[in-house]
């Protein structure tokens, strides 16, 4: 369970735009189709490898109703990376991106990388928002963008394994306190620090020696 | 200033001003004074009043107060004095009033501030809390003043930090949802109060941790929010640092504000699990051996911790969370370090027991666990099985009774969901594998089934029933277990013995209660005979089971026996649902007109439900593990709960039940079946449509792909008729030059006039036609070419005048070796000639030298010899001049047919002339029928877009065609040349 960084994510977007059926298709790669709404937040986990270094995602999915908004907005400032989500299928969580966008970057570090994420590709029939549309927004604010669905599970992986990566870049560009763990991001056990009990790390060797 | 001391003192003789008239003045003062000092001291004198006057000054300075928060914020002293007022109006923990000095903010040790110190009046009590709500309220009323504490919370002057903690943790205690509900809205708000844990000052750390343990109490929001702010990995390191469970009270508040961020909190607990933050706890359980003490603090802290492990693998978790968390919890050596403590000496019972409780819910349904559990040996000599120490607990009755129900609940553990273990423990009942010298757990719980002390009867029946707990073969196997009775009787089986000690119960003398014992039994046998036909036989058999449950049932007994008897009116009842009517006596039928007959059908019914209305029996149903305030309340275990609720409506059924409706409902299972079968009929159908779909979707699939073959192909071979096209157009062309001498070609010309599409493919035809002619034309020519050739090179031949020269390579040849044969020949004459005159030379030197007659002989033979070779010679040369006049003749009869063949040159000649002027004539000819297919092509074009005009789709291929009428006259000119 080692890693050599812990990201910490969220995300957001407009309710029933398919957030949680995002973390579900990437934590546990199913998918399902009648999910309640998020009520506040939920969290889920899993381990990617960027670059051979063993990565840790820890994603904490938001409720999209406006009424939870307040509550949401605690966990912009301790996020490293954040997935925006709107429905293409369903225009107008497209045009609510901008006051979404606006209120991460008013709360969160200047530093968190976001994500504009087109879900329901698999609803072309639907669609109502053109991926150029999307491309453009992304363009225009300078974030990544990519379609998914969580669904058919396509682009799933691609999209929190690419948020990581910019992440990662933006670390060894020093553009990131790693040491600051309000900004979402933390070493892992395994590197050197300055910290000299390392409880956590000791309990993994010693259940090593345990099994019998 | 005098006045102030006057007000402190509260002792001046005279007129003295009242505390509300003077609160009054200092309120004035505050609201008023425009001097800083002023107002600083007005504050300070409020808040010295403001405990003995709390009322007063709550009631009238509040405003003012928060005012001064508002707008004095550049002076920490006057907002250290503002807040501590609000803080002694709205806190109702009265301990403080002693400890605080008026003008010092010292720091106190945080031990014990939270925790109330028993007021002796409990109304002056309840007065002070009605107070601190009613000031609450009336300070959260305008949620701004929340938010503006917390924005005062950022400032890092202790004076105004300490005191902000402590008030805004007083109005979460007063009015904690509401403060709670202001606190998370206002934006960071969460965030600033956790950057308290990292405060340097240890007051406040430690004053930071009562407020988020306030502030997280029952919001699963804020707790989650909490532990998104890293609270887990800050609260573990704060316990490392002091010292885990030999820590202080810092530690112990950590472990409550990590169990208020755990409890019931689903996502929280995620977290916790995929942070790793289970492999931190071990060390936490690495309490060694050492009797070296164990302080309060310490037994405080463990059971947090333990309560902590609880919470992670509680039975009401998801069941896949909590095996993940009971997986790690094994691998990380948790589980292997609280069994340690089991087996440990010198442990504080109530920390063994929670230890028990909580080692109970790690290997709960988790059959890795459940194994290393059954593993785990006790260090003792010889080595014993943990659960067979456990098991000499349960039912040792000096034992205190929440260890024994800890026990219990562990055995219960260890068999839920474990067929293995189940199987072990009733194998060391039977008679095959009994092992005499050891203690096993099948003895000790007989042990305790028969012993004098009901509470040990009722713990080994219920263990042993979870050793059956849905397991039809322990079921079966436990039949065959005899025991052993006094005085050389015959053995009677385990299953007798039980309905026996039932039946005999009044007789025994027992520590206890008696309706423990027989609930106990009664569950046993309940639980062992359900669902297991061969059990029920097993107990019918004894002809006197029968009738003392009848008799029991039919028993017009009190209050305390009902339970029984509904108990044995289940019991009756399983008899009758799971019977297999083997025995003659005891079918199903025969037990009903039984209960009809003695019992009445209603009131057997009516005994049956009470059971489950059983006050004991609801607070079972709730949760596995047993526990009970008193012995004597421990009536029903958690599983059996469950049984009782999956029969209780059946066997009302099976009794209500008449013969004729059971039959009816035999045909109902049949026409069931018969609905089954259907169904499964349609199963297969719907698989087979299934199938033929997903064929079908195959066809498509592939007939789409062939489709998109074909179109490709469609516009391939379109592409080729656009070629083809074009190339008609060529040789339309072409056709021009050579059909000059085909006379229907006017003809045609004239007809294409008609412009019909017929015609243009009878003009293909006849162009066709024309080509072949053209050829054929053509070949002609060629043969000509060739013919005239060979006769201009013959001319040319003949005109030399070579004698020996040939129309044909053989005649040269035979002229060329005749020739050389004359030679040859005209040689050998020569030497012939030449020879002779030698001989004749030497015949007259002969003649004249006397040479003997014999010599002359010789000489005449030479010269005859000689003369017949020149004879054969000579015959030969005239043959020779024969043979070269005959040559010359030939030659002469050549030369005649070079002339003929000049002659002919020179027709042919004249032919050729007139041949090329016929070329001339077609040429033009041809011309003419171009301009008139481009008139017609023109025609055809303004045709076309007639028809496009009215709606008609038509090929637009006049571009096309243009273009390639300008490339094929170029071609034309071209080949009109090398013709030339």
């Amino acid at each position: 369970m080692a890693y050599a960084y812990l990201f910490k994510y969220i995300i957001i977007g407009d309710t029933g735009v398919g957030k949680s059926c995002l973390l579900l298709q990437f934590t546990d790669k199913r998918f399902q189709p009648v999910h309640d709404l998020t009520i506040g937040v939920e969290f889920g986990a899993r381990m990617i490898t960027i670059d051979g270094k063993q990565i840790k995602l820890q994603i904490w999915d938001t409720a999209g109703q406006e009424s939870f908004r307040s509550i949401t907005r605690s966990y912009y400032r301790g996020a490293a990376g954040a997935l925006l989500v709107y429905d293409i299928t369903r225009r107008d969580t497209f045009n609510h991106l901008t006051t979404w966008l606006e209120d991460a970057r008013q709360h969160s570090n200047s530093n968190m990388v976001i994500m504009l994420i087109g879900n329901k590709s698999d609803l072309e029939s639907r669609r109502e928002v053109k991926k150029e549309e999307g491309e453009a927004f992304a363009r225009e604010h300078g974030l990544i963008f990519m379609e998914t669905s969580a669904k058919t599970a396509s682009n799933v992986e691609e999209a929190f394994i690419n948020t990581a990566k910019e992440i990662y870049e933006k670390i060894q560009e020093g553009v990131f306190d790693i040491n600051n763990e309000a900004n979402g991001i933390k070493i892992g056990p395994q590197h050197p620090t300055t910290n000299s009990t390392l409880p956590g790390s000791q309990g993994g060797q010693q259940a090593g020696g345990g099994c019998c | 200033m005098n006045f102030f001391r006057g007000v402190m003192g509260g002792q001046a003789a005279g007129p003295q001003p009242s505390g509300a008239e003077t609160i009054q003045k200092l309120c004035d003062r505050v609201a008023s004074s425009t001097l800083l000092e002023d107002r600083r001291d007005a504050v300070r004198a409020l808040k010295s009043l403001s405990k003995k006057y709390r009322m007063e000054v709550g009631t009238q300075a509040m405003d003012h107060l928060i005012n001064i928060l508002q707008t004095d914020r550049s002076d920490s002293e006057i907002l250290g004095y503002a807040l501590d007022t609000l803080y002694n109006i709205i806190c109702n923990d009265e301990e403080e009033e002693q400890d605080e000095s008026e003008d010092a903010v010292t720091p106190l040790p945080v031990s014990g501030k939270h925790k109330n110190v028993s007021v002796p009046d409990e109304n002056a009590q309840k007065q002070a809390d009605d107070m601190g709500a009613h000031f609450t309220d009336k300070f959260i009323q305008d949620p701004e003043h929340v938010t503006l504490l917390l924005t005062l919370l950022e400032e890092f002057d202790f004076h105004v930090r300490w005191p902000g903690v402590k008030l805004l943790t007083a109005l979460l205690k007063n009015q904690g949802p509401q403060v709670q509900g202001i606190i998370l809205v206002s934006p960071m708000g969460v965030s600033r109060l956790m950057d308290l844990l990292a405060d340097s000052r240890e007051v406040i750390r430690n004053d930071g941790l009562l407020l988020l343990q306030q502030l997280t109490k029952g919001n699963a929001a804020i707790q989650k929010i909490v532990a998104f702010e890293n609270a887990f990995e800050r609260l573990l390191d704060i316990i490392t640092e002091e010292g885990s469970s030999d820590g202080g009270i810092v530690v112990e508040d950590c472990l409550l504000l990590l169990l208020n961020l755990l409890k019931n909190n689903s996502s929280n607990q995620n977290f916790f699990k995929e942070g790793s933050y289970i492999q931190r706890m071990k060390p936490w359980f690495e309490v060694g051996d050492d009797n070296s003490g164990w302080s309060a603090q310490k037994v405080t802290n463990l059971h947090l911790m333990l309560q902590l492990v609880r919470v992670m693998v509680s039975p009401v978790n998801s069941p896949g969370a909590t095996a993940s968390c009971q997986k790690s919890m094994y691998l990380c050596g948790l589980l292997q370090q609280l069994c340690t403590i089991l087996m440990a000496t010198g442990v504080p019972a109530d920390i063994l027991t929670e230890t028990i409780n909580t080692v109970s819910e790690v290997i709960r349904g988790s059959q890795v666990n459940q194994d290393y559990f059954a593993s785990v040996n006790a260090p003792s000599n010889p080595p014993r099985p943990a659960i067979v120490v456990l098991l000499m607990s349960m039912v040792n009755e000096r034992q205190p009774f929440v260890l024994r129900c800890a026990v219990l609940y562990c055995f219960q553990c260890f068999l839920y969901k474990n067929q293995k273990g189940q199987g072990e423990i009733v194998a060391t009942l039977l008679p095959s594998t009994i092992d005499a010298n050891s203690i096993s757990a099948g003895q000790l719980l007989c042990g305790g089934l028969f012993s004098a002390d009901s509470l040990s009867n009722w713990c080994a029946a219920v263990a042993l029933a979870h050793a059956l707990q849905d397991n039809l073969t322990q079921k079966e196997q436990l039949l065959r277990v005899q025991l052993a009775t006094s005085m050389g009787n015959p053995p009677v089986s385990l299953l007798q013995q039980c309905t026996n000690i039932l039946s005999q119960g009044d007789k025994i003398v027992r520590r206890g209660s008696k309706v423990q014992t027989r609930v106990g039994l009664l569950m046993l046998l309940c639980t062992w005979i359900s669902n297991c036909p061969i059990a029920v036989t097993h107990f019918l058999h004894n002809q006197e089971n029968v009738p003392f449950l009848t008799a029991q049932i039919s028993e017009n007994l009190g209050e305390d026996e009902r339970l029984v008897q509904g108990l044995c009116a289940l019991l009756l009842g399983i008899c009758i649902y799971y019977n297999d009517n083997s025995l003659e006596n005891y079918t199903k039928e025969k037990l009903k007109q039984l209960i009809e007959k003695r019992i009445g059908k209603e009131n057997f019914v009516e005994k049956l439900v009470f059971v489950a209305k059983h006050e004991l029996y609801s607070r079972a149903a709730q949760k596995p593990q047993p526990v009970f305030p008193s012995p004597e309340q421990m009536l029903f275990d958690h599983e059996f709960t469950k049984l009782v609720k999956e029969l209780e409506g059946v066997i009302t059924k099976a009794v209500h039940k008449s013969s004729e409706e059971e039959k009816k409902e035999e045909e109902v299972k049949k026409t069931l079946e018969q609905h089954d079968n259907i169904v499964t009929q349609y199963k297969e159908l719907i698989r087979e449509q299934d199938a033929q779909i997903q064929e079908l979707k195959e066809k498509v699939s592939s007939m789409s792909s062939q489709n998109e073959q074909l179109q490709t192909t469609v516009t391939q071979q379109l592409s080729q008729i656009q070629q083809h096209k074009d190339q008609y157009n060529i040789l339309k062309l072409k056709l021009g030059k050579d059909n000059q001498s085909q006379s229907n070609s006017q003809g045609d010309g004239s007809q294409v006039n008609g412009l019909q599409t017929e015609e243009l493919t009878q003009l293909r035809e006849e162009v066709d036609q024309l080509r072949k002619q053209h050829t054929l034309l053509q070949t002609q020519l060629g043969d000509k070419d060739a013919l005239i050739n060979t006769l201009s090179s013959e001319a040319a031949q003949t005109a030399e005048g070579s004698a020996g020269a040939s129309d044909n390579t053989e005649l040269l040849k035979e002229l060329e070796a005749l020739r050389s044969q004359v030679q040859s020949q005209s040689a050998e004459i020569n030497q012939l000639k030449t020879e002779r005159q030698e001989l004749l030379r030497r015949a007259e030197a002969a003649s004249s030298d006397t040479v003997p007659s014999s010599d002359s002989s010789l000489d005449a033979a030479k010269m005859a010899e000689l003369e017949s070779r020149l004879a054969a010679q000579t015959a030969e040369t005239e043959k020779l001049k024969e043979e070269t006049k005959r040559l010359s003749e030939s030659r002469a009869g050549l030369e005649q047919q070079l002339a003929s063949a000049t002659s002919t040159v020179a027709i042919l000649q004249t032919e050729k002339a007139k041949l090329q002027t016929e070329v001339q004539e077609s040429k033009k000819e041809q011309d003419d029928l171009l301009m008139l297919l481009a008139d017609q092509d023109q025609k055809i074009h303004s045709l076309k877009q007639r028809l496009k005009n009215l709606g008609e789709t038509v090929e637009d291929e006049d571009d096309l065609d243009a273009k390639d009428q300008t490339d094929d006259d170029e071609e034309e000119e071209e080949e009109e040349e090398d013709e030339d």
